[in-house]
Order: structure tokens, then sequence, then C-alpha cells
């Protein structure tokens, strides 16, 4: 099969792409967390004792980010869609 | 332990003459969870307070009241005292000490307020200081008006226009131009106008005498002498609560007791000769609250079980029975956790033992380093001795036990302190030939050895101590993650299926949570066959995961279930957590040793490579540097590892199976904990 790009590109493509998973992924379960860490505030202000609830529901939206890291670390290890141009 | 404790429902009812040896036994037993009477039944009356209420709450009130001014909150007790000893020395405590205290406290609110009231006096005469007037100038005139205050600007041209009679006195300090106005008392309201064009403002001048400057130094003088007079009633509160507190304390606990046994019969129903107590008690507990209780009473009493059935028709009518929760010693500290979350109802799972087998293994799993988890061992060890309340004690025992399985770990994984830390230093590592034989063979799974055992595996392949940053590892780690993610998904949904299947629900256990179950393990089996190359297993996999699909649509949610289909893959891969977190916090031990033992000390012995030759100063500052980050890595790496592991079971587990039907009722008997008073 003819080689249509140099193995080192095609690598640092699924590079930035596994970057780019896990960072917009970091996004938005950044703003998913902005409301809640300031309800959370809030409410610990008036109710100390609310802080281990509080903690418990900002983590709630972090499940996104592993999300994004899954697809990430199947970027970088699992994914072998080019094998067949990579390799020379 | 995995179920609530089973419980009877029992109806007390006797003869009025022994009510108060009743309530006395009963609170003593601390057997009977009551159901309150509601009042619903024509020929019964709510019940009336028995023997001396009114004075014990208001008792209570005043002790609470005095208790308050020393500021005593609860705690562990010190000293115990015999109920006897509160009796002679309640009334002086309420009485002379409780006076005393009140007076002593109202002393110091009123010195307080006193000087309080002096200070705002002295900050207001400061800024007059430079007005050359005494202060008895200020006021007692009855055909002037007085201006005292600030004024943006000079006033002295206007004040003269609209009123030609005037006396003005001004002086600056503080950046800020101070005026005192003398005017006719007609003028008052023309002034006034004229004055706040100039951005007046005006301030009260205390009724004192003399030059400003004596009247200042008289009221820091007073201010003073306060203070001096503040100071001993102060020490004598602090000293008084040191000597009271705990006898206090027993005090307010005899008094609630009393309140309470008092109180009691409001809770039952009444006829005018009799009364009847509803409640339920732990079944094999009956025969003994039945004995105790007839023994109380020389029979007058008569204590009946309610059969299954007709508890049964209570319990549809709206009564709760009440969840006894009942674990071993070790796993009591996770009940804590299934409380955050909510009491199981009676006929649910109460999920305490699965947190105990599940949520170390997870902490551990996360945390994973011999060093860290050393550490937090330490470190709570300290904290038990100091936080001693229940709460307190039950979290510091579930990170213990946390901490255990994670030194655990450390030795699967080979760190103490992180990767390319005191391990290898310790254990040794791999010699370099066979390093480049694993890698080349793409069996890399790190580099340390268990001493003279060398790496330990199974299958030819050496897979402990495994490096978690190595990419074998964390592939390794991914699937491990995901397998316990079926597994404790699993469990959770076997435990869903049984408690539909307790409450009667065929068609919720079977087409509702049995293809979660089922959708979960068989799409585990479809990725290992994908894996593994072996087809067979991916067709199996997808034709169960098919069925399971289509046994949803056929369950009690119809089409609507399918939305539900992502959320079972989704809930999976939530489990990758444990990978991700766990390599997050290596990464960052891996970079703190790396910094500290290949960069700085290097660096900064002038280029030594080896670490015999690392220079005095280069080894105190590489030392500080591993000191600061792997201390905010184990500040992290304590919060996360408890908080991703609690969410994993509240969120994909509890679902499940937990809360089905609503929350439970917790199991509170009659009766009262002694903390302070002696049995």
């Amino acid at each position: 099969m003819a080689v249509v790009a140099d193995a080192g590109t095609l690598y640092g493509l699924l590079a930035v792409g596994a970057g780019l998973a896990t960072g917009l992924a970091g996004i938005g379960a950044g703003v998913g967390e902005q409301g809640i860490g300031a309800a959370v505030v809030g409410v610990v202000a008036e109710e100390p004792g609310f802080l281990g609830k509080g903690l418990f529901l900002m983590l709630l939206p972090e499940t996104l980010i592993i999300f994004g890291l899954a697809v990430s670390l199947i970027l970088m290890f699992a994914w072998t869609p080019f094998s067949g141009i990579v390799t020379p | 332990m995995l179920r609530p404790v089973k419980m009877s429902r029992v109806v007390v009812a006797g003869s009025k003459n022994v009510i108060a040896p009743v309530v006395e036994k009963l609170h003593e037993l601390r057997l009977l969870h009551i159901v309150n009477y509601n009042g619903s039944q024509p020929s019964f009356e709510m019940g009336k307070p028995i023997g001396k209420a009114k004075e014990y709450s208001e008792d209570l009130i005043k002790l609470r009241s005095v208790t308050r001014y020393l500021d005593i909150k609860n705690k562990a007790p010190e000293k115990t005292y015999a109920e006897s000893q509160i009796l002679s020395e309640m009334d002086n405590l309420l009485n002379n000490v409780g006076a005393d205290i009140t007076a002593t406290f109202e002393r110091i609110t009123a010195i307080e307020a006193e000087v309080k009231t002096k200070q705002d006096q002295a900050k207001a005469l400061t800024p007059l200081a430079v007005l050359p007037l005494p202060l008895d100038a200020y006021y007692g005139y009855d055909s002037l008006a007085t201006f005292v205050g600030t004024a943006a600007s000079a006033v002295d041209a206007d004040v003269a226009r609209v009123s030609p009679v005037n006396e003005i006195y001004s002086g600056s300090a503080k950046n800020a131009t101070f005026v005192a106005i003398f005017v006719p008392i007609e003028k008052a309201g023309d002034v006034s106008a004229v004055l706040s064009e100039h951005g007046f403002s005006e301030i009260s001048v205390p009724k004192l005498e003399g030059s400003v400057d004596s009247a200042i130094a008289t009221l820091e003088g007073g201010i003073k002498s306060l203070e001096g007079e503040k100071a001993p009633l102060q020490k004598k509160l602090a000293d008084m609560k040191k000597q009271y507190e705990d006898l206090m304390l027993a005090t307010d606990e005899y008094l609630s007791m009393q309140t309470q046994k008092t109180e009691a019969p409001l809770r039952f129903a009444e006829t005018a000769n009799a009364f009847v107590i509803d409640g339920w008690v732990p079944s094999d507990q009956f025969s003994r609250l039945k004995s105790e209780l007839e023994s109380a009473a020389g029979g007058k009493v008569d204590v009946q079980l309610i059969d299954d059935k007709e508890a049964e028709d209570l319990v549809e009518k709206g009564e709760d029975v009440p969840t006894k929760i009942d674990n071993p010693s070790l796993v009591k500290p996770y009940e804590l956790v299934t409380r955050l979350f909510a009491i199981p109802e009676y006929k649910e799972f109460d999920p305490s033992l699965l947190i105990f087998i599940f949520f170390p293994i997870m902490f551990g799993m996360i945390l994973g380093d011999i060093g860290y988890g050393v550490m937090s061992l330490l470190v709570l060890l300290m904290l038990k001795k100091k936080f001693r309340t229940d709460g307190w004690q039950q979290l510091i025992n579930i990170v213990m036990i946390a901490s255990v399985w994670s030194i655990i770990f450390g030795i699967f994984f080979g760190e103490i302190f992180g990767p390319l830390g005191l391990w290898g230093r310790i254990m040794g590592h791999l010699p370099e030939h066979e390093l480049e034989a694993a890698k080349h063979a793409g069996l890399y799974f790190g580099e340390g050895v268990f001493g003279s055992l060398g790496r330990i595996g199974f299958w030819g392949i050496d897979i402990f101590p495994m490096d978690r940053l190595a990419t074998n590892a964390v592939l390794l780690l991914i699937g491990t993650s995901i397998f316990i993610g079926v597994i404790h998904c699993s469990v959770g949904s076997i435990f869903g299926i049984m408690t539909e299947l307790n409450y009667g629900e065929k068609k919720h256990a079977y087409f509702e949570r049995l293809p979660v179950m089922l959708f979960q393990v068989f799409f585990a089996i479809t990725l290992l066959g994908l894996v593994m190359g072996q087809m067979m297993m991916v067709y199996i996999g997808a034709i169960v995961i098919v069925v399971s699909i289509v046994m949803n649509v056929m369950g009690p949610e119809g089409a609507m279930g399918l939305a539900h289909v992502p959320s079972y893959v989704s809930n999976l891969i939530s489990y990758l957590r444990l990978l991700a977190i766990g390599l997050a916090s290596v990464g960052l031990a891996y970079a703190a040793n790396q910094l500290a033992f290949y960069v700085i000390m290097p660096m900064l012995s002038g280029g030594a490579t080896d670490s015999a030759e690392f220079s005095i100063p280069a080894i105190i500052v590489g030392i500080l540097v591993l000191f600061a980050v792997h201390f905010i890595n184990f500040l992290l790496g304590i919060l996360s590892p408890f908080m991703h592991p609690l969410r994993l079971h509240y969120v994909e587990m509890f679902t499940k199976f937990y809360s089905a039907h609503g929350g439970g009722v917790e199991y509170s008997p009659f009766g009262h904990v002694r903390r302070f008073l002696k049995a």
C-alpha cells in the first residue's frame, strides 16, 4: 500500500487528538462544576455540616473528564487503524 | 448483616396505676420503638404527662441558659455521676451557682456595653481637639443652633450670607475640615441648607465637660478600670466552667431523661383507666421485653405480639417499620457512609458490608503507595486520639482500613513515595539487559523487584511490582478497573432484583433490574473477546446484549427504557477513575522524584550522576523539594481516593438497588444512652 503520510505525523496527530479529548472534556467538567461549586460554597456558609455532601456533589460532573481520558487512552495505546500505513 | 434486623409489632396495654413503672422499665430497656398514637380512635384519647413534667422542663430551661453563659458544649465525658449525687447537688447548682453565674455574666455584658459607649464617645471627641472650644460650649443653648461636623469646602462666606450673625470655628486634621458653627436658632433651616451644599456631615458631640483632651483622658481611664473589673470576672466564669462542666452536662442528661419519661405518655393512647402503647421491637428481644415489663408492673400489663399478617396490614396503612441496621464492629464505621446516603427501608438491603468490602480496595487501588499509606495511618492514629466524637472516630476508622489496603496495593505497585522513589533503593531493580529484553518483547511492566525474589507474575509474564506509568500496566489497569466495575454493578443489580422480589414486584425485578446486569456483564465479555481475539465470546456477548435490550423494552418502562441503555455503558466507563486518579497522583510523585534525584541533586553537585557524589547542600535542597511536593500530593491523595469511590458507590452501585421505594425510618428505641450518668 502506498504511504500516505509518514508515521511521525500520524502519531503526532493521534497525540493532538488525545490531548484535545482530555482537555475539552476537562473544560466541560469544569463548566459543569462551577455552578455546583458556587451553590455548595453558599450552602456550606449557611450550614457547615453540608461540606461532605457538597464535595460529593461537586464530583458528579467529573465523570465527563473520565470519558475524555478513556478516549485519550484508547487513542494513545489501543487504537491502531493506521497500522497498515504507519509501519513502513 | 446485609438485611436490617427482623422486627415484630407489639402492643403493650395496662392499667394506669402501673404506667410509671412501665415507662421506667421501657426507658431502661431501650427496646421498644414507639409508634406515636395519632388520636384517630374515638374511644382512646392522647395520654397526658405523668409526674413532675413541668418542673423538670423548667429546671432544664434554667440549666440550659446557665450552660450557655458558660459556653459549655457537648463533649466526651471525663467523669460520671450517680443519680443520687445529681439529685443532691441539683438544687445548689440551679439556684446558688446558677444565680452567681447569671449575675457574673450579666455584669460582664453590662461592662462590655459601657466600654463600647465610652469608646464611641472618645472616638467622636478625637477630631474636636482641632477646635479651640471646651466641651461645655457645644450644648445648653436656648436661642442658638449648633452645627458641628466635617465640611468638604470653606463654609464661612455662605453661612455669613444667610445668617449675618454667626460664630464659626474651624480646624483641619486627617484630610478633613472640622467646623463648629453657632447661629441664631431662627436661621437654623437656612444654614442647614447652605451647609448641605458644602458636603457637611454632622458629628454628635457627647455632653461632657472640660477640654477635649481631658475628657478623652477621663473616658480612657474609665475604660481601663472597667476592663480591669472585667478580667477577673471572666476568669471566674472560666474557673466555674472547669469546675461544673461535667456536673452540668450530667444534670442536663438527668433532666432530659426525666422529661423524656414524664412526657412519654403523650405518645400513648389512653382511656379513663388504661393505657396502650404501640411499637416495634427486634423479634429476638420480644420475650425479654414481655417478661421484664410484666415483672415490673406486677402482672398488671399485657404485652401482645401482633402476628405478621396483621402487622402487614398496618404497614399497608402507612405505618413505617423501623430499620435497625446491625453489623460486626469492623463493618460498623461504614454505616456512616450508608447513613450519609439514606437509611434503607425495612425490606431493603443494608449495603454497609458491601462498602466495607469494596470501598477500601478501591481506595487502595487509587492511592497504592506504601509511603503514603503508612503516613496516613500515622496521621490518623494521631487524629484518633484528638477527635473523640463518634462521627469522627467512624470516619477515621474508615480511612485507616483503607490505608492498610493502600499499603497492600503499594506492594503490588512497587511504590514507596512514588515510582523511582525509595523502592528501587531498598528492594533493588532489574539488571539492564533483562530490562531491555522485557521492553523488546513488549512485556515491560516496570523495573522493580521484590528483593531476591525478583519479579513475580503468572503465565510467564512478570507483572509485579507493576510500574503504573508503563503502557502495558495502563492497559492492564483499564481492564481491571472495568472488571471491578462489572462486579460492583452486578452485585448492586443482584441486590436490586432481590429487593424488588421482596416487595413482590416481579416485573420490575426481571425486566428492569436483570437486563442491566446482563447488559453490563456481557458487554464486558464482548470487550474481553475483542481483546483476546475470541470471536465466539464476541458473538455470544452481542446476542445477550440484544436480548437484554429487548427485555428492557418489554419491561415496565417500555420503549422509554431504551433511554437508559447508554448509561449502562457510561456506568462502567466511570470505573476508569480507579485507574485515572491513581495515575494522576503517581504522575506527580514521579515528577517529584525525577526533579529531586535526576535534576536538582545532579545539577547542584556540578553534574554528578552517581548518588554517592551528590554534595550535602544538593541533597538538602533535593529533600526539601521532595518533602514539599510529596506533602501536597499526599493531601490530594487522601481526598480524591476517598471521594471518588464514594461516588462510585452512591451513583453507580446504590442506584441499582437502593431506596427504590423511599428512605427508611431508623430504629430509635424509647430510652437514653447514659453518658455522664452511672447506670
